[in-house]
């Protein structure tokens, strides 16, 4: 393989590596701004030059392609004095305001600033200002902050397939801007916000709810659809603030789509029941595991799970209901219309799959069979559910559901025994490619909700739990 | 030496007269050197250029011939060849005399050019001000269309070319090359990261040669009378052929004159050519390449007038726009002008010249207005060292050169308005 020299340390690199990939495999950072693995290469910020042996000026990183024999300073004094100077020109327009900026903490402008900027200003000109126009429910603009690094323009027109970000006016003036200052179109807005190197573009959602270094950040995947793209729940105190996405480049690359990004909102939904149920009204663990035990002992139930449960959830269903429920039989409900893998196909050029649940290939594995009808003979209907796998419509049979439902999707149940979403467990899913994924609890149970698994071992050994938590003794 | 003594190519036909293919083919052995080029090889008419020592004329002076060689022989994809008829550096108006007056001599020459690197379109980018000239370009191909100089199998050869006048909206960036590329597929005029080069891939993707109008209206001459004759019209060394020089400013007799390259100072051209500084007047500055050429002060002039002479001298001759500037006219006052042109210009990609040019922008505005501090004139050497050599195309040199020198040169000027003893 050839070689070249970045800052005295040898390392190898395959033909065409760019000079900023290179220096990251042997630990030396290049800042930049513009540059994005997954956008064509643009140049444009000038923030990488370095300086390479033999070149008469500095040659921007992240267009140069290491070659063998290369000598590279990136810490040079003409290099460093480089980076000085584009931190100079970059805030020379900036508005500085830091501390009211949903971006501070993760802004690539304020972290590039504190290590190769200066801590003052030579500039006392005055600074150039932008009317922003709304853009839509997903992304807030604010143009003042912006330093045309024109990632945004390059996601739109290269990853998302939709030229709706540009850049308008020119020089000094340039603004980057929807074309005639339109809403938002694609489904992908939110990566926007993520990209974006200072707080130009930031989520709505996220506006003003939470300083960045506050948030724990757990490392997990979305259940949005069967892709299950990587991505990062951000929580505080038990409630999620925001999701963005982790890098897989055999799954999501970069970006998540808006509908798993913002999926996480039902986790909160104040509708949401986290208490157990008898008829719609609160009650005890022990009463409505009681409750659920005496009606439906004995009987021939249908047994439904969603396909957004877990594989583990799934096989403890199979296995414990064979035991406890004998004669029920299994079927697996998910999305209308996609009820088996093949009906499972790409919903859009980019991302999103037609399932809309993440585990219809992990279930499917396990042998259970799509839901179609009530088997024969069935007396109730139990559910189980992880999330928000749809629910078919059920009249004239007792309904006991377990798992995620809110008021309005429970009305009728006999009980409910609130349990786990995906963001409230650890487990297994397994996406559209076969590949399986772990799901991380992020946050705690809300409320009183209960893992499925505890729930069925509370179930079995009710009569000892019921003495146990009436008393109050462990 | 006096300004009959040596040859020309152009001017004696700089007239309404020399514009019709008639005269073209009667009085300058019109689309003769078409026929020759047709039965040379592709290598003897580049060796022909290479030969000659046409270095560029738009401004960087790059040898025609070699860049000519730079085209890949076999291309899966269409070549183009590219006439870069943007002339918008400030300073700058001899193609349009040529346009205006020699249209064909153009056409010839990007027919040649096209049939040398193997490329069946051409494209003239004309700049959006440039209307009447655009539409006296449509006029001649359209002449030569007729008689059979453009189009399918040229004069029998199999070789087809066919010419469009693209006309540009009006930005100086356009006329740098590859954003003048982008321009012409339709695009923001935004210039591109180099490489990969335009002869690697530049129009629609293809590999392309842009060249200036005065550097292909040189190629029938050269094909006809061969590289060395026009290589011995200059008086240096690699450096060969006449020049159109845009002589403007406070001289007597402003105006394009065609001088053999490297025969005359700037001082000669000054005071012998064009009839000295306008009133009598003394000499202050002299802006040798067009506004983005580093100034030259009085003392300064003794220099050849060609590419290499004024580049040991700190300046460049670029498109060869000479800029007179008399005792009485504001150095600073002009400096700002020519600032806050390339500010305007500035197309805005790239960090240091969109936030750099302003800024120099906005300080020698303060200082023209009296609000100038002692520390600006530093502060505005060191942004053009921040932008010199540092930004995406050659755009930024020239806003930070003008700068620079005239800071430089001129200081006491500045101080003068930052004391407070003139002002705006």
């Amino acid at each position: 393989m050839p070689k070249c020299t970045i800052d005295g340390r040898e390392v190898e690199f395959s033909a065409g590596e760019n000079l900023l990939e290179v220096a990251r495999k042997v630990g030396v950072e290049v800042p930049y701004f513009c540059y994005h693995p997954g956008l064509t290469v643009v140049a444009q910020c000038r923030m990488c030059a370095v300086e390479i042996e033999k070149f008469p000026k500095l040659q921007t990183a992240c267009s140069t392609p290491a070659g063998d024999g290369m000598i590279v300073h990136t810490r040079s004094e003409k290099a460093k004095a480089n980076q000085k100077s584009i931190m100079e020109f970059l805030l020379i327009n900036h508005p500085l305001d830091c501390p009211v900026c949903d971006k501070s903490g993760e802004c690539d402008l304020q972290d590039n600033s504190y290590r190769y900027g200066d801590s003052y200003t030579r500039s006392t000109e005055e600074r150039r200002t932008y009317i922003d126009l709304d853009m839509g429910p997903v992304i807030k603009k604010n143009m003042n902050r912006c330093i045309h690094c024109t990632r945004c323009i390059r996601f739109g027109a290269e990853v998302a397939g939709v030229r709706e970000m540009v850049a308008i006016q020119r020089g000094n003036s340039t603004e980057i801007s929807t074309i005639d200052g339109r809403p938002l179109e694609t489904d992908y807005a939110g990566n926007y916000a993520d990209i974006c190197p200072t707080g130009s573009l930031t989520l709505k959602d996220f506006r003003f709810k939470k300083r960045a270094w506050m948030l724990k950040k757990t490392a997990t995947v979305c259940e949005g659809c069967s892709r299950g793209c990587n991505m990062e729940i951000q929580q505080d105190g038990g409630s999620v603030y925001r999701c963005i996405p982790r890098k897989n480049m055999e799954i999501n690359q970069y970006w998540m789509c808006d509908e798993g990004r913002f999926n996480y909102q039902y986790l909160m939904d104040p509708t949401r029941i986290v208490k157990p149920r008898i008829e719609g009204v609160n009650t005890t663990w022990s009463d409505a595991i009681g409750r659920l035990k005496a009606t439906l002992s004995g009987k021939k139930a249908t047994i439904l799970v969603g396909t957004d449960l877990t594989v583990e959830e799934l096989k403890l269903i199979q296995e414990m209901s064979a035991s406890m429920l004998p004669g029920s039989t299994i079927a697996h409900i998910g999305t209308n219309g996609v009820s088996t893998t093949s009906d499972d196909g790409a919903e859009d050029q980019l991302l999103k799959r037609k399932s809309k649940t993440s585990n219809l290939h992990g279930a499917e594995k396990l042998g259970i069979a799509p839901y179609k009808s009530m088997a024969s003979g069935s007396e109730a209907v139990l559910i189980f559910r992880g999330g928000k796998a749809e629910l078919p419509a059920l009249t004239g049979i007792k309904k006991y559901g377990v798992g995620v439902f809110t008021e309005s999707e429970a009305q009728g149940f006999e009980v409910v025994l609130p349990s786990t979403s995906f963001a409230e467990k650890d487990g297994t899913i397994v996406n559209f490619q076969g590949k399986e994924q772990r799901l991380k609890r992020a946050i705690n149970p809300m409320g009183q909700s209960k893992q499925i698994g505890e729930i069925f071992m509370l179930w079995k050994n009710s009569s000892s739990a019921l003495r146990a938590e009436a008393t109050g003794v462990a | 030496m006096s300004s009959a003594s040596f040859e020309t190519m152009y001017v004696q036909h700089f007239n309404e007269g020399a514009r019709p293919i008639d005269y073209y083919l009667s009085k300058m052995n019109g689309y003769t050197a078409l026929k020759k080029a047709f039965g040379m090889s592709k290598d003897d008419i580049i060796g022909e250029m290479k030969k000659s020592n046409l270095r560029g004329r738009g401004g960087a002076g790059f040898p025609t011939g070699m860049k000519w060689g730079f085209i890949p022989k076999d291309s899966p994809k269409a070549k183009y060849l590219v006439c870069n008829a943007d002339e918008s550096e400030p300073g700058t108006f001899k193609d349009r005399d040529i346009m205006r007056y020699t249209p064909h001599l153009l056409i010839e020459g990007m027919v040649i050019g096209g049939f040398t690197i193997g490329a069946n379109t051409g494209y003239i980018y004309i700049r959006g001000e440039y209307t009447r000239e655009a539409k006296l370009l449509d006029e001649a191909i359209d002449e030569a269309y007729a008689k059979g100089y453009l189009g399918k199998n040229i004069l029998g050869s199999g070789f087809d070319f066919d010419l469009t006048v693209h006309r540009g909206a009006g930005a100086y960036i356009c006329g740098e090359e590859t954003g003048l590329l982008n321009s012409l597929e339709g695009k923001r005029g935004e210039p591109r990261v180099k490489p990969p080069f335009p002869a690697q891939a530049g129009a629609f993707g293809g590999p392309t040669i842009v060249n200036n109008v005065e550097t292909l209206a040189d190629v029938p001459f050269i094909i006809n009378k061969g590289g060395e004759w026009f290589s011995n019209l200059g008086k240096l060394e690699k450096s060969g052929g006449t020049r159109l020089f845009s002589v403007s400013g406070h001289v007597n007799k402003p105006g394009v004159y065609e001088l053999p390259s490297g025969a005359f100072t700037l001082r000669q051209i000054i005071y012998d050519v064009c009839g000295g500084v306008l009133d009598g007047k003394k000499l202050k500055a002299v802006i040798p390449g067009g506004s983005s050429a580093p100034v030259l002060t009085a003392d300064e002039i003794d220099v050849i007038a060609d590419i290499d002479p004024i580049m040991k001298a700190g300046s460049m001759l670029g498109s060869a726009a000479i800029m007179v500037v008399s005792e009485d006219y504001c150095v600073v006052q002009l400096l700002l002008r020519i600032t806050k042109f390339y500010a305007h210009e500035s197309c805005g990609q790239c960090t240091p010249c969109r936030e750099g040019c302003r800024w120099m922008e906005d300080i020698l505005h303060r200082i023209v207005h009296g609000h100038g501090k002692t520390q600006d004139l530093d502060l505005l050497i060191d942004i053009t060292n921040n932008i010199n050599g540092k930004t995406l195309c050659a755009l930024g040199d020239a806003a930070a050169g003008p700068v620079a020198s005239f800071v430089k040169k001129f200081r006491p000027d500045f101080e003068a308005y930052i004391r407070g003893e003139k002002h705006a």
